[in-house]
């Protein structure tokens, strides 16, 4: 819906009254429907929590507690802000963590100070009717319908005669997003045709990334980083490829450089923690962990496993006492998160192990495999892994490589995860054994659902069916198992007619994919189909 | 050292942020008085009060010019070019200086392409203009152009008045690259003129670098400040 400046609601964020009152006065000589204030990061959140406003003119800087960031950061979290609310911040200086992607969720616009009424006016003029003429697009993204909103790209593009940046970046994106990079690949070619921009460049960067090349990517990001030392993105970007081609060494170079200029980020400073530890690097992973904690406290971005991470750190250090107290914290921080609850457990298991004291760690590895089953199928694979490590610190070495198995499994396709998982087998000497499991459970998987897909093919829907359900019992994270079986389950109603029941298991699966995994590929196409089959 | 230096860019940037609040709120008031004063027919205040707004405003651009300058020395000045509409970019300069312009009385009148895009950083380049601007304002008679054109594949920005124009000494080879020194009889440390030569050649592509150059002629034969961007 368009809306004008005169129908807004506007809310102020300052610390510092004469500015705050400064600042009302000039939205209320705008004209504006309503126009609040709050004097800190807490009073803002409150105030978004009770008022729908259509603007907010937030300063960065609000003395003790969150900064301007960390707020918007809550409120896009909570919800407490839609797609259509435009968020101002307000700065005394430009910064790169303003500026340069080091922020995971950005303000609409910064202004820089001074500010005064016709200028603030003219800013936001330009946002609403920009905002205006993005709506459609935004709402499909927020959908997840990304095929919608390429094509309603594709058709404001055909309007303008010269294609606006701005366009042609939200385009490449959903480009990248639903893997069409030679189409995304083609956008960045044009752009950098007229102008050597550092996002096309990375973009281009990014395409390689995703076809595996993993050598030319590096070298793109790193051209990208020699022309422009503070584009953050590339900065993230070459960390990855790094990562993927195992070069954790430098990888560490990287992010140390980078956490130096733009030293904010949560996000940079928890990779930094845990690529450090994994290179031995304790000091470096303790004081990253350290900071993105401090990062975090005020923020929406507070993560139990930061706070696992550097229990281990401290363990390994040998200051068991440190990792209790890190621990406790973090069980205090996290209350009613059953996530948290598991990684702590987890670690405790580990801390307790390190102290001798196998009792305990014992104790803590069953509640932690508790609480791993009551949530069912939902544990993310980072803490399946980190559950598979302790059991074989505690020599359970059986179990945990069964644990392992059941996450390839779970995630054959994924390359990223059977190199960890291979990593963990050649951490215990198992190298070789681990690489014959590791094929043995892709194996497994695939022929599954070769097996599932060729009785469909004969006809015999129920038998593939029948043996997806089975399988998706022993795998019920497996994101190719159930987009298979939904094929299957569609292509029966497809033949047979539509059937409650199997339209419900089907609409179940394409659910669950869609939290485990967003951006899966083909779930739109199911989804579509799936309503196709249900309305005839 | 590295850590020093760091803390001291915080240093002076939370200093920066407390100056710059003071100094907002400062020339907000002072604006509403002097609407005041005019509508009630005390022109005489009025005049005075925009004297004050003026150089609250130098003082102003002059912490963001030293800031920046910092910043580019240090190589952690986030440039972020992006491609903006230049009538945009000319506006909001014009608006930053709008009181100011009206308080003397003086004509700025624009000549831009509305549909003229280019590829810049939009504050490096407001700061430019802000700064041609108030220079403008300072040796102008009644008139001030704004001209934005696109010659030999570069942005040419040029900032005309029609005062006596710049002295002799200040034009030897009209590139202004380096402050000329502090010249404490006028007051003038050549920040701007570093700043903005500075910000300009930030501006790098294939095509080239950003230059200031400063000449005197223009259609109204005042002084030219005239910028150049890839």
């Amino acid at each position: 819906m368009a809306m004008t400046l005169q129908q807004a609601k506007v809310l102020v964020i300052d610390d510092f009254q004469g500015m705050r009152t400064m600042l009302r006065n000039i939205a209320r000589d705008m004209g504006v429907a309503q126009a609040d204030t709050a004097g800190n990061g807490r009073e803002a959140i409150q105030q978004l929590r009770q008022g729908n406003y259509d603007v907010v003119i937030c300063d960065y800087n609000l003395g003790p507690g969150p900064n301007g960031q960390q707020v918007l950061e809550e409120a896009r979290h909570d919800r407490l802000i839609g797609v259509s609310t435009i968020w101002i911040m307000v700065t005394a200086e430009k910064t790169s963590d303003m500026v340069m992607g080091a922020a995971e969720v950005k303000p609409d616009d910064y202004v820089l100070k001074p500010i005064n009424h016709a200028m603030l006016e003219s800013r936001l003029t330009k946002l609403i009717a920009r905002k205006n003429s993005l709506h459609g697009i935004e709402t499909a993204i927020k959908a997840r319908d990304y095929a919608a909103a390429i094509a309603q790209c594709d058709e404001q593009l055909k309007a303008q005669p010269a294609a606006p940046q701005e366009l042609l970046r939200v385009k490449s994106d959903l480009l990248l997003t639903t893997g069409a990079y030679a189409a995304a690949k083609a956008v960045f070619e044009a752009v950098l045709a007229t102008r050597n921009v550092p996002w096309a460049r990375t973009g281009l960067g990014k395409v390689l990334f995703y076809n595996r090349e993993f050598g030319a990517a590096k070298a793109v990001f790193q051209q990208v980083l020699a022309d422009n030392r503070m584009y953050m993105e590339a900065s993230d970007w070459l960390v990855k490829t790094l990562e993927a081609q195992g070069e954790f060494e430098q990888a560490q170079e990287v992010l140390l450089d980078a956490v130096k200029l733009s030293p904010n980020s949560s996000a940079r400073q928890k990779t930094l923690g845990d690529v450090a530890y994994r290179n031995g690097a304790l000091d470096v992973a303790q004081s990253a962990f350290e900071k993105t904690i401090k990062i975090t406290e005020h923020s929406a971005r507070k993560n139990p496993a930061v706070f696992a991470g550097l229990a281990k750190v401290f363990s390994d250090k040998n200051e068991p006492e440190g990792a209790l107290k890190v621990l406790d914290q973090s069980r205090k921080t996290f209350k009613d998160n059953a996530e948290a609850a598991l990684q702590i457990a987890l670690a405790e298991s580990v801390v307790y192990k390190g102290m001798g004291q196998a009792d305990k760690a014992q104790a803590a590895l069953a509640g932690a495999e508790e609480a791993m089953k009551a949530m069912g199928g939902k544990v993310h694979h980072e803490t399946q892994l980190e559950m598979a490590k302790s059991l074989f610190k505690l020599g359970e070495k059986d179990r945990a490589s069964q644990m392992l198995q059941d996450i390839v499994k779970n995630n054959h396709e994924n390359a990223d995860i059977s190199r960890q998982v291979q990593a963990i087998f050649e951490s215990q000497g198992l190298g070789e054994e681990g690489q014959v499991l590791i094929q043995k459970s892709r194996d497994e998987v695939v022929g599954i659902n070769n097996q599932g897909v060729t009785l469909a093919k004969t006809g015999d829907f129920e038998g593939g069916i029948k043996l997806l359900r089975q399988a998706l019992e022993q795998m019920p994270n497996s994101e190719t198992v159930m987009m298979n079986l939904c094929g299957l389950l569609l292509g029966s109603m497809n033949r047979s007619g539509k059937d409650g029941a199997l339209a419900e298991e089907a609409r179940a699966l394409l659910e669950r994919v869609r939290e485990l995994n967003p951006d899966n590929k083909k779930r739109q196409d199911y989804v579509t189909a799936l309503e196709r089959i249900v309305s005839n | 050292m590295a850590n020093d230096e760091i803390n001291f860019t915080d240093f002076i940037a939370s200093s920066i942020h407390d100056m710059k609040n003071s100094l907002n709120i400062q020339v907000s008031s002072l604006e509403t008085i002097a609407l005041e004063c005019r509508d009630r027919g005390d022109h005489e205040t009025f005049e005075k009060l925009g004297l004050m707004i003026y150089e609250a405003n130098r003082m102003n651009a002059n912490l963001i010019q030293l800031l920046s300058l910092y910043k580019f020395g240090q190589s952690t000045y986030p440039m972020d070019i992006a491609e903006h509409v230049v009538l945009d970019v000319i506006e909001e300069a014009m608006l930053q200086n709008k009181t100011l312009m009206d308080f003397k009385g003086l004509q700025v009148s624009v000549d831009c392409d509305p549909d003229c895009s280019w590829y810049l950083d939009r504050d490096l380049v407001t700061g430019i203009l802000v700064n041609a601007l108030n220079n403008a304002y300072k040796y102008t008679d009644k008139k001030i152009r704004v001209v934005a054109q696109v010659v030999n594949h570069m942005l040419e920005l040029r900032v005309e008045d029609d005062g006596r124009g710049y002295p002799p000494n200040m034009l030897y080879d009209g590139a202004v690259t380096a402050p000329k020194g502090v010249n404490f009889s006028s007051g003038s440390t050549g920040l701007g003129f570093h700043f903005a030569s500075r910000a300009a050649a930030m501006h790098k592509s294939g095509q080239g670098q950003g230059t200031l150059t400063i000449e005197n002629g223009g259609r109204f034969g005042g002084g030219c400040f005239v910028v150049r961007l890839p």
